[in-house]
C-alpha cells in the first residue's frame, strides 16, 4: 500500500466532512421521513457491513459466507441488552418477561455486539479457516444457518424470545444528533470503516494481501496462516456484528428470520460491484445498491404510462428483475467491479504525473 | 565439533505409490555454498518443500542446527504402502513444523516457479517479508504506534532492493517485471526474512549465459554479506561448478553422488544420469 | 415405537431420493467445473413452476415430458449465459456469477408469479394414498427411491460405457488435459447440465407432490442441503451424492420425529461441517494434492 501523502489526507478527510454536513443538511431541509434520509441511513449500515466482508474476500481471499450469521448475532445482542426494563413484559410476553432483568447504555450494547460477534467468530474459525475456497464458502454458510436456528430455538426463548420478535428498543429515533437522526449510523460506520482502513493500510493488511495472492509463498515468508485467516475473521465478524446492531436500530424490529443467506449474497453483490479489495468501491456500491433497491428503480414496480402509452412489462416485481439483471451484466462483463482494487483517494488524478512513493 | 546447519536423515517422500525421494541424507556446513543437483524429476525441489515445511516427509528427520524441524514415519495408510527404507528408525520422533515457524528459525527460500505477491509492488513484496520480525500488534499497527518500526523496515526492504538492483522498479506491480528481476526480487524478499540458511530453487532459470555468470557472483557476495549458508538446486553447471563447495547429486529420488566439483565431474555415476547411462 | 417412527423414516428415505436426484446436478457440475452451482435449487423451483403453469393449458401426460425438456433448456441457457463466459476466469468469480444467477431467477419467478405461492397440481397415482404396515402415506413415497435408485443406474451406466459420458469422465479428471485432446469441452459441459437439471425437473415432480405449494424462494433450502449431501458422499461422486442425500433425508426425519424440527435444517449443516474437518473430501471423494 502506497503511503497516502499528507494533502491527500487532508482532502479526503475534508470531503467526508462535507459530506456529513450535506446530509445533517439534508434532514434538516427535507425532514426525517424522505427516501433521501432513509437510503443514507441504511446506506451506512450496508456500507459498513460490504467493508467488513471486503476484508475477508477481498482483501484476505477467504471466500465466507456467515456474514448474515454474525450480523444476527450483533442485532440480537444489541436488541436484548437495550430493550428497556419496563416493555420486557410486553417483548417477552411468551416467556415471562424473560431473564435478562437489565439494560445496558445504548453505545456499550453497540461494542458488546461486535464483541460476541468476534468472540463466536473465533470459536468457529478455530474448525472452519482450515478449509480451502468453496469448501470455507458452504462451512460457513452453514454456521450462520445453524446459528439462526439455535437462537429460534424455544429453549433460549426467555433470552432471544424465540422466533418472536424483539421490538422496543432504541432505534436511531432515539440516537439524535444535532437534531437529525441521519449522523448516528454515518458516524459509527464511518468510525468503523475508518479502523478497518488503518488495518489494511497497516503491516498486518499487507499480510492479509500476501494470503490473499499467494498462500503459499505468504507462509514460506513467514505468515502464520491459521493466526491471520484467523483475525481476519474476527475482526470482519467484530464489524459485521456492530453492523448487525445498526441495522437492527434501523428497521426498528428485528427477527432471526430474515437474516438469511440470501442477505449475504445481498452484500456479496455488494462488494462485488464495488470491486473486490476496495473499501471506497464497497462503500459506494452498498449506496448504489440501497439507492437503487429502495428508491431509483422504485418506478419499475408500478405501472407507467407515458402520454397514453403503458409501458410494457413494469408492474410489481420488475424492479427486482432488472436490478439483477443489471448485476449479473456487471458480474460477467465488469468483473473488476467499480474500482476493481484501487481507492477513490489514491485515484491519480488526469493530467497529473503519476504521485511518487512518499519519502521513506 | 559445531553441528551442521542443515541436515538431512534418511529423507523418503512418498504421494501415494510415487517415491519422489528415497532415502535421502544429506548435510550442510556453516558458511558452505551447497549445490543439489539431479535430471528434472529427480526430486529436488521435493527435498527443499520437505525442508520448507511445505511437504511433510513421509520418513525421516530434518535438523536446522542439530534441532529437529521435521521428522516423521510412516503412519496411517502410509504404512501398507511404504516403500522406502528404515520405516522404523524414526518411530519415537515427530515434529512437523509450519513453514512459517521454520523460516522464523531461518531459512528462507525462492521458488522455482516464481510465486510473488501478485498484486504488490516490488517493494510492497519485500515488505511484506518484514512482517514475521514484528514487534507490534494489530491494536499498535493500526494506530501507527509501530512507526518506528516501520520505517526501519521501509529503509531495509529499500535497502534489499538496492542491493539486487532493483531499486529503480520499486514501484513496479511485481508481475509485470521481467523474468530476471522477478527472481532477483524473490531473493530480496527471502533476505527480508533475515535468514541464516538460504535455499535456492533454480535462480538461473531462463537467464542467459552472462546473466548466469553474474548471479554467481552475486549469490557469493550476498553470502558473505549476511553471513548465509546457501543451498541451490541448479541446472547451470556452470554456475553450480564455479560457486559450490560440495555437490550432492540424485537420480529418482535416491543419492548417487557427493563430493567437491572436481570429484562430481568425474564422477561414472553422474556421467551416465546425465547423459542418459547405460543405454548409450 | 416402530409405528412411530415409521412415517418419519417412509418421509426420509422419498426426501433422500428427491435430495439425491438434485444433488447429482450439483456433483456433476462440480466435478466437471469445480464450481458451486447455487443456481440449480432455482432450476428446481423453476421446474415446479412450470408444471403449475403447463398442466393448465395441458393434459399431464403431455405436461411432463414439456416441463422436463423447459427445465433442461432452462438449465442449459444458464450454463451458456452466467458461466460460459466466465470459462478462464478465477473460481471465486464463476461462484459470484451463480449466486448472482439464483438471485435473477428467483426475482424473475417471483415477477411471475406475483410472489404468490402457487397451488401444486395433483399428479394422478402419484398422490393416491397407499398403506405401509402401519403407516399411511403417498405413493410418491414408494417410488421416489425406486425411480431415483433407476435413474441414477442408468446415469452411471451412461457415463460408463458412452462416449460423452467417457469424455465427462475425461473432462473432471484434468480439464487443461483433456481440451488439448481434441474433446469438445462445451459440449460436455452442455451435457452435464442437461443432465443435471433433467433430473432436478424430476425430483421437483417427486418433491412438490408430497408438499404441494411452489414459491420463488422454496428450492432455495432442498438445493443447499443436495450440495452438502453431495458434499457428504464426496463431491464428483455421483453415488457418494446418492447416499449423502438418504442419509441427510432419513436423519433430518428422524430428528423431527425426535421433536426437534427447529433444527432439522441446522443438522444438515453441522452433518457438512463435521465431515468438512475430519474427512473434507467426503465419504468417496478423491483426495488431490496441490502442487508447489
Amino acid at each position: 500500500m502506497k503511503k497516502m501523502s499528507a494533502t491527500r489526507l487532508i482532502v479526503s478527510l475534508a470531503v467526508v466532512a462535507l459530506l456529513y454536513a450535506a446530509a445533517w443538511w439534508a434532514e434538516t431541509a427535507l425532514g426525517t421521513n424522505s427516501m433521501l434520509i432513509t437510503v443514507l441511513k441504511k446506506g451506512a449500515v450496508y456500507a459498513l457491513i460490504a467493508v467488513s466482508m471486503n476484508l475477508l474476500n477481498g482483501f484476505t481471499g477467504l471466500f465466507s459466507l456467515g456474514q448474515a450469521g454474525f450480523m444476527l448475532v450483533g442485532a440480537y445482542v444489541y436488541a436484548v441488552f437495550t430493550i428497556p426494563l419496563k416493555r420486557h413484559a410486553a417483548v417477552y410476553q411468551y416467556y415471562n418477561g424473560g431473564i435478562i432483568q437489565f439494560e445496558l447504555p445504548l453505545l456499550v450494547a453497540l461494542i458488546l455486539a461486535g464483541v460476541v460477534a468476534a468472540l463466536l467468530a473465533a470459536l468457529v474459525g478455530l474448525p472452519v479457516l482450515r478449509l480451502k475456497s468453496d469448501y470455507l464458502a458452504i462451512a460457513t454458510l452453514g454456521f450462520a444457518e445453524i446459528i439462526r436456528a439455535v437462537v429460534q430455538w424455544d429453549s433460549l426463548g426467555p433470552i432471544t424470545n424465540g422466533s418472536n420478535l424483539l421490538k422496543t428498543y432504541p432505534t436511531f429515533a432515539s440516537t439524535k444528533i444535532l437534531g437529525t437522526t441521519v449522523l448516528f449510523p454515518m458516524i459509527v460506520a464511518g468510525v468503523c470503516i475508518g479502523l478497518i482502513l488503518l488495518i489494511i493500510n497497516s503491516t498486518y493488511g499487507r499480510a492479509f494481501k500476501a494470503i490473499r495472492d499467494d498462500e503459499v509463498a505468504a507462509e514460506a515468508m513467514g505468515i502464520n496462516l491459521f493466526k491471520h485467516k484467523e483475525l481476519a475473521f474476527v475482526i470482519s465478524c467484530f464489524f459485521a456484528g456492530i453492523g448487525g446492531a445498526l441495522l437492527a436500530m434501523f428497521q426498528g424490529t428485528v427477527q432471526a428470520n430474515s437474516f438469511k443467506s440470501a442477505m449475504t449474497y445481498d452484500i456479496l453483490l455488494m462488494v462485488v460491484i464495488g470491486g473486490m479489495g476496495s473499501i471506497s468501491g464497497s462503500v459506494i456500491a452498498s449506496y448504489l445498491y440501497i439507492a437503487c433497491s429502495e428508491w431509483w428503480l422504485r418506478f419499475l414496480d408500478n405501472e407507467q404510462f407515458i402520454g397514453s402509452f403503458q409501458v410494457p412489462l413494469l408492474r410489481s416485481g420488475f424492479r427486482m428483475v432488472a436490478f439483477s439483471a443489471v448485476i449479473m451484466v456487471v458480474v460477467l462483463f465488469f468483473r473488476r467491479g467499480i474500482m476493481g482494487d484501487r481507492e477513490l483517494w489514491n485515484l491519480r488524478l488526469p493530467g497529473r504525473k503519476k504521485a511518487g512513493r512518499a519519502k521513506q | 565439533m559445531s553441528e551442521n546447519v542443515l541436515r538431512l536423515e534418511n529423507i523418503t517422500m512418498q504421494f501415494g505409490g510415487v517415491v519422489a525421494i528415497n532415502d535421502l541424507s544429506m548435510r550442510i556446513d556453516e558458511g558452505e555454498i551447497v549445490a543439489l543437483i539431479g535430471p528434472n524429476g529427480a526430486g529436488k525441489t521435493t527435498a527443499f518443500n520437505c525442508v520448507t515445511g511445505v511437504y511433510e516427509p513421509t520418513n525421516g528427520a530434518v535438523y536446522f542446527h542439530g534441532k529437529p524441524i521435521a521428522a516423521n514415519h510412516p503412519r496411517g495408510k502410509m504404512k501398507r504402502m511404504y516403500a522406502g527404507s528404515d520405516p522404523e528408525k524414526f518411530l519415537n520422533m515427530q515434529t512437523s513444523m509450519t513453514a512459517d515457524r521454520i523460516t522464523k528459525l531461518g531459512i528462507a527460500r525462492t521458488f522455482q516457479n516464481i510465486r510473488l505477491f501478485k498484486s504488490q509492488t516490488a517493494f510492497e513484496n519485500v515488505l511484506i517479508a518484514t512482517h514475521m520480525r514484528r514487534t507490534s500488534n494489530i491494536f499498535t499497527a493500526a494506530f501507527g504506534l509501530n512507526y518506528k518500526e516501520e520505517k526501519r523496515n521501509r529503509e531495509k526492504a529499500m535497502d534489499l532492493l538496492r542491493i539486487v538492483g532493483l531499486e529503480d522498479v520499486a514501484d513496479e506491480k511485481a508481475t509485470s517485471l521481467p523474468y530476471g528481476k522477478q527472481r532477483r526480487l524473490e531473493i530480496a524478499r527471502a533476505l527480508a526474512t533475515e535468514p541464516s540458511l538460504l535455499l535456492l530453487d533454480e535462480p538461473a532459470a531462463g537467464m542467459n549465459p552472462q546473466e548466469t555468470l553474474d548471479l554467481g557472483a552475486f549469490i557469493q557476495q550476498i553470502k558473505r554479506d549476511f553471513n548465509l549458508t546457501v543451498f541451490v538446486i541448479e541446472h547451470h553447471m556452470d554456475l553450480v561448478m564455479g560457486i559450490s563447495d560440495r555437490i550432492y547429486v540424485i537420480e529418482f529420488g535416491k543419492l548417487i553422488a557427493e563430493g567437491t566439483p572436481e570429484e562430481i565431474q568425474n564422477n561414472q555415476a553422474v556421467i551416465d544420469a546425465y547423459l542418459g547411462g547405460n543405454d548409450e | 415405537m416402530f409405528d412411530r417412527i415409521l412415517p418419519y423414516l417412509l418421509a426420509g428415505i422419498s426426501v433422500g431420493g428427491q435430495y439425491a436426484l438434485i444433488s447429482v446436478g450439483y456433483t456433476m457440475v462440480y466435478g466437471i467445473l469445480r464450481l458451486i452451482n447455487f443456481a440449480h435449487g432455482d432450476i428446481f423451483t423453476a421446474a415446479g413452476f412450470f408444471m403449475v403453469y403447463i398442466t393448465a393449458s395441458m393434459p399431464m401426460t403431455v405436461s411432463v415430458p414439456v416441463v422436463i425438456a423447459l427445465t433442461v433448456a432452462l438449465g442449459f441457457l444458464l450454463e451458456r449465459v452466467a458461466y460460459k463466459p466466465l470459462r478462464s476466469a478465477p473460481r471465486m468469480s464463476v461462484m459470484i456469477s451463480a449466486i448472482g444467477a439464483s438471485y435473477l431467477l428467483q426475482n424473475l419467478m417471483w415477477y411471475v408469479t406475483g410472489g404468490l405461492a402457487k397451488q401444486y397440481p395433483v399428479l394422478p397415482w402419484l398422490s393416491d394414498n397407499v398403506q405401509v404396515f402401519t403407516a399411511s402415506t403417498k405413493v410418491v413415497t414408494i417410488v421416489t427411491p425406486i425411480l431415483t435408485i433407476g435413474l441414477v443406474v442408468a446415469l452411471v451406466m451412461l457415463i460408463k460405457h458412452t462416449k460423452i459420458g467417457m469424455a465427462m469422465r475425461a473432462v473432471s479428471h484434468d480439464f487443461e488435459t483433456s481440451q488439448l485432446m481434441g474433446i469438445r469441452i462445451n459440449s460436455v459441459i452442455s451435457m452435464t447440465f442437461v443432465i443435471g437439471s433433467g433430473l432436478a425437473a424430476v425430483g421437483s415432480m417427486l418433491y412438490f407432490t408430497n408438499y404441494s405449494t411452489v414459491t420463488p424462494t422454496v428450492g432455495a433450502m432442498p438445493g443447499l442441503k443436495a450440495f452438502v449431501a453431495a458434499v457428504f458422499g464426496g463431491i464428483g461422486s455421483i453415488p457418494g451424492a446418492v447416499i449423502g442425500a438418504a442419509v441427510i433425508g432419513i436423519c433430518e426425519n428422524l430428528i423431527k420425529a425426535a421433536g426437534y424440527t427447529a433444527f432439522s435444517d441446522a443438522f444438515t449443516f453441522a452433518l457438512l461441517i463435521i465431515v468438512l474437518l475430519f474427512r473434507p473430501t467426503g465419504l468417496f471423494g478423491e483426495k488431490t494434492a496441490e502442487k508447489v
